[in-house]
Order: C-alpha cells, then sequence, then structure tokens
C-alpha cells in the first residue's frame, strides 16, 4: 500500500514539467549583418513627437532593427545619444488639454518641455548615421556637420553632433565602419520639406540630383561587398500631416449656410453652402472674378496638420471673416492643392523607381515602405491591436503627424525584416510590437 | 434565483480549469477517471446519476455515496510563430469535484443527486504578455446540482432522468491598446448565471455481463445580463469608456451524447468503451454587449467557430482480490477549433488521455478510490485571424484525484 501511494506522489511531481516547443531558431541566411549600419533622415535617426530625445532614440526603428539582428549576429547598433528626454531644440510635444479659441476644453498636441541638451559633439563615432531633416544630396556635401557652417546654414546641426571630421560629407563616415550591411531609408526629405511648407518654400530635390546622390550613397556602401535593405519614399498622403483635416471640414448649420448663400450670391460668387461638410475657401489666382481670387477645395487637396484650429473655429478661415464678412481663404503655406500633390506624387513615383533599380543593379533588398503605409491607411491587426496611420488613434504616428511611435517603429521594423528575410533567406524574428507603446495620454 | 446563486458561493469551490477540447471537463469520479472515464453503461455507484442517470436503479446496493476530487494541474507553453517569445503559463491548479447520492426507496425505483463541475476553464497568461490585449487571465466555472431518478422497466432495461441546474461565473482581464502616463488600459469583465437542464438516459442489461448505455445532456446556455465591465484608462479617455458599464454575455454549455458499451469477461476482469459527441458547434461566438456604449466601445462579436467532435474511451478494470482493484483506461479528444481560430483563452489542442487508478477497501462497504489522469495536448500552430494573433501551443495536464464510496 505504501508503494502505491509513493507512487502517486511521485506522479504528481511530474507536474513540474512544462511541455517544451522549440525555440525560435533565426538564421542570417545569404548575407552577413556583423557590421550593421544606417543611414538615412529623421525617422530612422529616432526623431519622434517634433524633437530627437533619449527615449525616441532607443525605440528607433534603427534600433529595434539592430536588436532582432542581433539575433544572426548583428553587433548592438551605436546612437548619436541625445541626453535629454526633450531634444536639443524645443518643439517637443505631447497629448495633453488645450482650450479652444470657444472655450471647449479637449484632447490636443501641446509643448512638451523640459531641459534641452545643449548642441555638442557626442565624442564617439556611430553606426546609426541617420540625420533629421537630411536630404539625398545633402550626403554628399561637405562640411555639412561642420559647427562652423551652421550660421550660414550650410551645415545640418544633428550631423554636427557626431561628424568624425568638420570636412567630412556624410558619406565619408561609412568607409570606416567598414559595414557588412545596412538600412538605408533616405529621400523622404528630398519632397517632404516642400510639402510640409504648402508648397510654398524649399523645393523639392531634381531626379536627376537624386539619382546621382542615391547611386553614390549605394556606391559608397556596397564598395566593400556589403549587403543591405533600401526603403521606398512615402507617399504624403499616407501620413496623417496630410490626411488629417478634410478639405471638406467645414462644417455648419442650415443656419449658417443660409446667411453664408445670401454673401456668395452678393458677391457674386458661385459656390453654395450646404448644414453639414463643405469644403475649405483657398486662393485661386486663376480666378475671374475681379476682386475675390478664391475657390472651394477639391476632393484631392490637403490641408496641413499644422494649420491654426482656432483660426479655422473662430477667425472664419477657409469661408467668411466673422466681423468683416469678407472671404478668407486658408493661407497657402497650409494648403496643397491638386497641382502642388500631383507633383509630389510624380516625384515620389520617380524616386521610387530609382530606388528600385538601383536595389536591382546593387543587389538589395527593398522595403516597400510607401506600399505597406498605404495598406496601413485602411488598419492593420497585429496581435490583438489594430494599427492604422490616423492620427492619435492610430497608435503609429507620434504628435508630429510624421513620425512614429515607439510601437509605429516596432511595426516598420517588421515591414524592414520582412523584406530581408524575402531577398536574403534569412529567418530573423519579428520584433514584439507590443512590447513597444504607443502614444501616451494624459 | 439570488439566495441559489448565493448558496454557491458558499461552497467555496474552485474552478476546474483548462482542458479537453474546450471548457468542459471530465473528471466526475476516482473510478471512472482510473479507467478513462467511461462510465456510460456503468452502475457501480452512485456516480452514475451524472454519467447516465439510468444507471442508478442498477446500483447493487440500497443507498450509495461518493465524494471526492480531483487536483488538477495544467501546464501550457506558447510559441510565437514569427519572433523569439515563449512563455509557460503558471501552474493553475485547481480542484474539480463531485458529490453523489443514490438511494432506492423501491426495487424498480432510484432516486439521486449529482453535484459536480462539469464545465470550467481558468487560465493566466499574465498581464504583460505579448497577447494581452485578446486576453491576460479567464476564470470561469460553472456547478451543477442534478436532482434525478431511474426506473427499471425489467432486468434488461432502465431509463433515468435528472434536472440538472447549473450556476455558472466568469471573471475575465485583457489590456486596452491605450497607454497612460502610469499603466496601460485595462478592461475587467465579470458576471454570473444560472440555468437548466437535462440530463436523460437508457441503459440495456441484453446478457450476463454485457451493459449498454445511451446518455444525453442538454445544452445550457449560461447568459450573463447584468456583468460588470470595469474600464481603467487615462483619465483623458474617461468619456470614450466609461469606467463602470454593464455587459451582457452568452456562453453556451454544449449538449453531449455519449454512448458507452462494457462487458465483464469474468470475475476479474472488466473492459469497457465510451463514444461521447459533443456538440460544440453551438459555440460559434462569444458576443458582448455593453449598457452604455461609445465610439470605441460597442457590441462585439468574437467568432470562435468551433465544430462538433468526438472523444473516443476505452478502460479495463482488473479485481486483484477481495480488498483492491486496478484500473487503466486511455482516450483520443480530438480539438473542435481550426487552425484559424485557436485563440489563447481556450488554447484547445488535440488530446490524448491516459489514466490509471485503484480502489482499496479497507471495511466493509468503503471504498477508497484513486485515481491519476495524464493528459497530453499535442503541439499546434494557429493563428487567431480575427487579432492576426498566432503561435505554437502545446498543454501537459496532471490529474491526481481521490474519492471516497459508501455503499450499503
Amino acid at each position: 500500500m505504501k508503494k502505491i501511494f509513493f507512487l502517486f506522489i511521485s506522479l504528481a511531481f511530474l507536474a513540474s514539467c512544462d511541455p517544451e516547443i522549440d525555440e525560435f531558431k533565426a538564421a542570417p541566411g545569404n548575407a552577413d549583418f556583423t557590421r550593421f549600419i544606417v543611414v538615412g533622415h529623421s525617422i530612422p535617426a529616432g526623431y519622434a513627437n517634433g524633437a530627437l530625445y533619449t527615449s525616441g532614440q532607443e525605440n528607433s526603428v534603427s534600433n529595434i532593427l539592430s536588436k532582432q539582428l542581433m539575433t544572426v549576429g548583428a553587433s548592438a547598433l551605436i546612437q548619436p545619444m541625445v541626453t535629454s528626454e526633450y531634444g536639443v531644440y524645443s518643439g517637443k510635444r505631447k497629448l495633453g488639454y488645450t482650450t479652444n479659441c470657444a472655450g471647449v476644453t479637449s484632447l490636443g498636441v501641446v509643448p512638451d518641455e523640459g531641459p534641452l541638451e545643449a548642441l555638442a559633439p557626442v565624442g564617439y563615432s556611430v553606426t546609426n548615421l541617420s540625420v533629421p531633416g537630411l536630404k539625398s544630396w545633402h550626403a554628399l556635401f561637405p562640411h555639412m556637420g561642420d559647427f562652423d557652417y551652421l550660421a550660414y546654414g550650410a551645415a545640418n546641426p544633428y550631423y554636427c553632433r557626431f561628424a568624425t571630421n568638420p570636412a567630412n560629407r556624410l558619406i565619408d563616415e561609412i568607409p570606416p565602419l567598414d559595414p557588412t550591411f545596412f538600412l538605408l531609408w533616405l529621400g523622404d526629405n528630398d519632397i517632404l520639406s516642400y510639402a510640409t511648407s504648402g508648397a510654398e518654400s524649399d523645393s523639392i530635390t531634381p531626379v536627376a540630383l537624386f539619382r546621382q546622390a542615391m547611386e553614390a550613397i549605394v556606391q559608397t556602401l556596397t564598395a566593400n561587398g556589403a549587403k543591405g535593405v533600401i526603403s521606398t519614399v512615402t507617399d504624403v498622403t499616407t501620413s496623417p500631416f496630410f490626411t488629417t483635416i478634410p478639405y471638406n471640414g467645414l462644417v455648419l448649420t442650415q443656419g449658417q449656410a443660409d446667411s453664408i448663400n445670401i454673401a456668395m450670391t452678393m458677391f457674386g460668387l458661385p459656390f453654395r453652402y450646404i448644414a453639414g461638410a463643405n469644403p475649405f475657401l483657398i486662393s485661386d489666382p486663376a480666378s475671374t472674378h475681379p476682386y475675390f481670387k478664391v475657390r472651394q477645395m477639391t476632393p484631392g487637396e490637403i490641408v496641413l496638420l499644422t494649420v491654426p484650429q482656432d483660426s479655422l473655429r473662430c477667425a472664419g478661415w477657409g469661408i467668411l471673416n466673422p466681423n468683416t464678412y469678407m472671404p478668407t481663404p486658408i493661407p497657402d503655406q497650409y494648403i496643397l492643392t491638386e497641382d502642388e500633390v500631383a507633383e509630389i506624387q510624380s516625384a515620389t513615383t520617380q524616386y521610387n523607381a530609382i530606388i528600385r533599380e538601383l536595389a536591382s543593379t546593387y543587389g538589395l533588398a527593398v522595403v516597400d515602405m510607401d506600399q505597406r503605409l498605404k495598406e496601413l491607411k485602411s488598419g492593420m491587426m497585429w496581435d490583438g491591436v489594430t494599427l492604422s496611420t490616423t492620427f492619435v488613434t492610430g497608435g503609429v504616428f507620434s504628435c508630429d503627424g510624421i513620425h512614429l511611435t515607439p510601437r509605429g517603429n516596432a511595426m516598420a521594423a517588421n515591414f524592414i525584416i520582412d523584406a530581408i528575410n524575402n531577398y536574403y533567406g534569412s529567418v530573423i524574428p519579428h520584433a514584439n510590437t507590443n512590447s513597444y507603446p504607443g502614444l501616451v495620454y494624459p | 434565483m439570488r439566495k441559489f446563486t448565493g448558496m454557491f458561493f458558499l461552497l467555496l469551490f474552485t474552478a476546474p480549469t483548462i482542458f479537453g477540447g474546450g471548457y468542459q471537463v471530465g473528471l466526475h469520479g476516482a473510478k471512472n477517471i482510473g479507467m478513462g472515464l467511461i462510465g456510460t453503461s456503468l452502475s457501480d455507484d452512485a456516480s452514475a446519476y451524472f454519467y447516465n442517470p439510468a444507471g442508478g436503479v442498477f446500483i447493487k446496493d440500497r443507498f450509495s455515496f461518493c465524494g471526492g476530487g480531483t487536483l488538477l494541474m495544467a501546464r501550457t507553453t506558447y510559441q510565437a510563430s514569427d519572433m523569439a517569445y515563449q512563455t509557460s503559463i503558471d501552474p493553475g491548479i485547481s480542484t474539480p469535484f463531485y458529490f453523489y447520492a443514490a438511494f432506492k426507496p423501491f426495487e424498480d425505483l432510484s432516486i439521486g443527486l449529482a453535484v459536480n463541475t462539469p464545465y470550467g476553464n481558468k487560465i493566466v497568461w499574465g498581464d504583460d504578455w505579448k497577447g494581452r490585449y485578446l486576453i491576460q487571465d479567464i476564470s470561469f466555472k460553472a456547478i451543477t446540482i442534478q436532482p434525478s431518478f431511474s426506473y427499471r422497466f425489467n432486468d434488461v432495461f432502465s431509463a433515468g432522468i435528472g434536472m440538472v441546474m447549473t450556476n455558472g461565473n466568469v471573471e475575465l482581464n485583457k489590456a486596452i491598446p491605450v497607454d497612460g502616463e502610469e499603466e496601460e488600459g485595462q478592461l475587467n469583465i465579470s458576471g454570473s448565471a444560472y440555468n437548466v437542464g437535462v440530463n436523460v438516459g437508457v441503459m440495456v442489461r441484453p446478457f450476463k455481463g454485457m451493459s449498454l448505455g445511451l446518455d444525453y445532456r442538454s445544452k445550457i446556455n449560461m447568459f450573463v445580463d447584468d456583468g460588470d465591465a470595469v474600464f481603467t484608462v487615462p483619465a483623458s479617455l474617461q468619456t470614450s469608456f466609461p469606467p463602470n458599464n454593464q455587459v451582457s454575455v452568452s456562453l453556451p454549455l454544449p449538449a453531449n451524447l455519449d454512448f458507452g458499451a462494457s462487458y465483464q469477461i469474468n470475475d476479474k476482469w472488466m473492459v469497457g468503451l465510451n463514444l461521447c459527441y459533443v456538440f460544440w458547434s453551438t459555440y460559434d461566438s462569444l458576443t458582448f454587449g455593453f449598457a452604455t456604449t461609445t465610439s470605441v466601445v460597442k457590441e462585439t462579436t468574437t467568432p470562435t467557430l468551433y465544430k462538433d467532435h468526438l472523444i473516443t474511451r476505452i478502460g479495463a478494470q482488473y479485481q486483484l482480490n477481495d480488498r483492491i482493484t486496478l484500473r487503466a483506461g486511455a482516450y483520443y479528444d480530438p480539438s473542435p477549433v481550426s487552425d484559424d481560430y485557436l485563440h489563447p483563452q481556450t488554447p484547445s489542442l488535440d488530446e490524448i488521455g491516459l489514466t490509471c487508478g485503484l480502489s482499496v477497501v479497507p471495511v466493509k462497504n468503503l471504498s477508497i478510490d484513486l485515481s491519476f489522469l495524464f493528459l497530453k495536448g499535442f503541439e499546434r500552430e494557429g493563428t487567431y485571424l480575427p487579432d492576426n494573433f498566432s503561435g505554437k501551443y502545446k498543454t501537459n495536464v496532471y490529474a491526481p484525484g481521490i474519492g471516497l464510496t459508501y455503499s450499503f
């Protein structure tokens, strides 16, 4: 009898055994990830919420990707770390409460202020060569990292922080690192700086210059046989900076519409308004009207996220000034017209053709970030969370509407990993998107 | 009904844990567990009232009482399909219990009572795990009280019926993907339900030693109509997620049709088999309806798309001597869930159960029944498509049990 009871107790102890499943097996495939570097703009630099700051860099797409590549032999990425959580320049934003001109308080984007880091060299060599604000051809420009050139606007302060020699071009930083694998995500700023100015300042990099710059960068990167992955440039219509405010965001009551229609009739303007959503007014130099050079926006046109909301709500922007009752177009700097959008999209298409061609010529993987972000517009489910390009609630874009949240960066890193795995036959594990936060709500 | 619910809380039962094809638990009598849960054609003791009420009247003794419980220890491992992420769940120990009584006031009529915990699910994945937006933890427990009677038409044929009064409790936690300065959003749902079903069976003994049984337990719908839904979210989102909401949810307990056959070969050996058809297809979705709805809190339907399935069981019993009886059995329980709907809330696997047991009779009329069940849930890779959550799961369950039978 005792033996039998003993047997039962022994069986109970078996319960301490975990059922075993084989762990994920990572494999490098046909690439050598030993010395991984990144060349890019603000997103791979870790810029987010309108600033480059410590935790933004820790959660940069480059750093997340690097951690995953470490499972296939990469060494840790070295980034030019900003020691402040508020950045080098003011302008960081966060979610908070804002009170509008009508006295209504709601959730909105507010400044996130704190002690900044003084601009100074970091004093060590880095492997994340991404620079916020960098355009493709900037990488070929000497003294772009020279503090002495900052005053003339001929240098980039973020590159100044880690340039190993003031006279260097950014691509001169590459050969000493002797990369075996790289991520190149550049070119968005060649269009974006123009687009975010409402096509009023800056300009789109000419396609030929873009090709010349990108080819020079790729040649430098692959000079010693390194392999890598290049990202396509993303279409402006995918980021919330351009998609959040609808062209017909003028919401009226029947009474408001009626009174506006009386004014429009009197002014001899053909625009008529209805209860509900109506297109904003913008300026139109081609208008044949003797003095009101305005027109209504059309569905393909874009209002930028930076447009002052209170001016829309209380100063009659996009319709009639409440005091003078004069038609008040939204200023051009907040608008991309159909022609401007076409110009931007045409450049994007041509850039991406060049990127694919270079990838094909130099035997590199392409991550079609443009396509993946377009798929994300309608939402994409990741482990129980729907991520989308919607501002704030989409979980992907940070408060500036252009750069990504940590979770958005993890998702982008996974897109890059898919491209690498697909092209090089490697088995690199995805990053766990759910271990990276989205936007923080107050 | 309130009073009735309160009474159950006093019983202080703990939940059966993750088990079998879905959330149905099969541990309702140490003797039966020992021989692979083949009870539908058996009438050794009062546990017949659960397995097949028709067996009650064939119990030899005028009075029969059984009581006992099982120490159920389940361990599940999850490995993500696409990343180096593995977790093993802390062993959830739970103790399904049973109590049965049978009494024959007349030779051809028996009345009986069965109290047990035939359905349950408890799984704790943790607050921060990868699938926390699907489920962090769930505890579902149902206890049934079944007054019943059975009648013998002759030495060959009997029938029995019981009313299955079921009280269920559910509590679940899941994270909500909104980050606050301190913590992430959280939803806690809890509620209870009561409903009644029927357990009806027939038993045939065509010749000496042979017994056939057929038993049907009806579907019982556990409808929670005033459960609590507590949202914990950052202050700025509290209008979107009203903190104290009410929720309704309906969880069906599937009908079972069991066929059993057993044969007493000689004084020492008895063998049997059981076919158990579970009407799981009734569980095709789980719908949560909230009393207060907003743009983000609205009725959610989680498709589950379970399919009916058949559990096959065999078992044998060997009487060593007057004092000791040995038992062994095995069964195969295929998962009712397809690969596209494998949810961490109930990571249902194809399972093989191996059981053994013995009874010792220390004094006349009393039997101490020991059982041991080892259940292996085979490794399976699946995705819960609606949430795009995939991974490999594997489960081991160890369940030693003990019971007492007293008949006279």
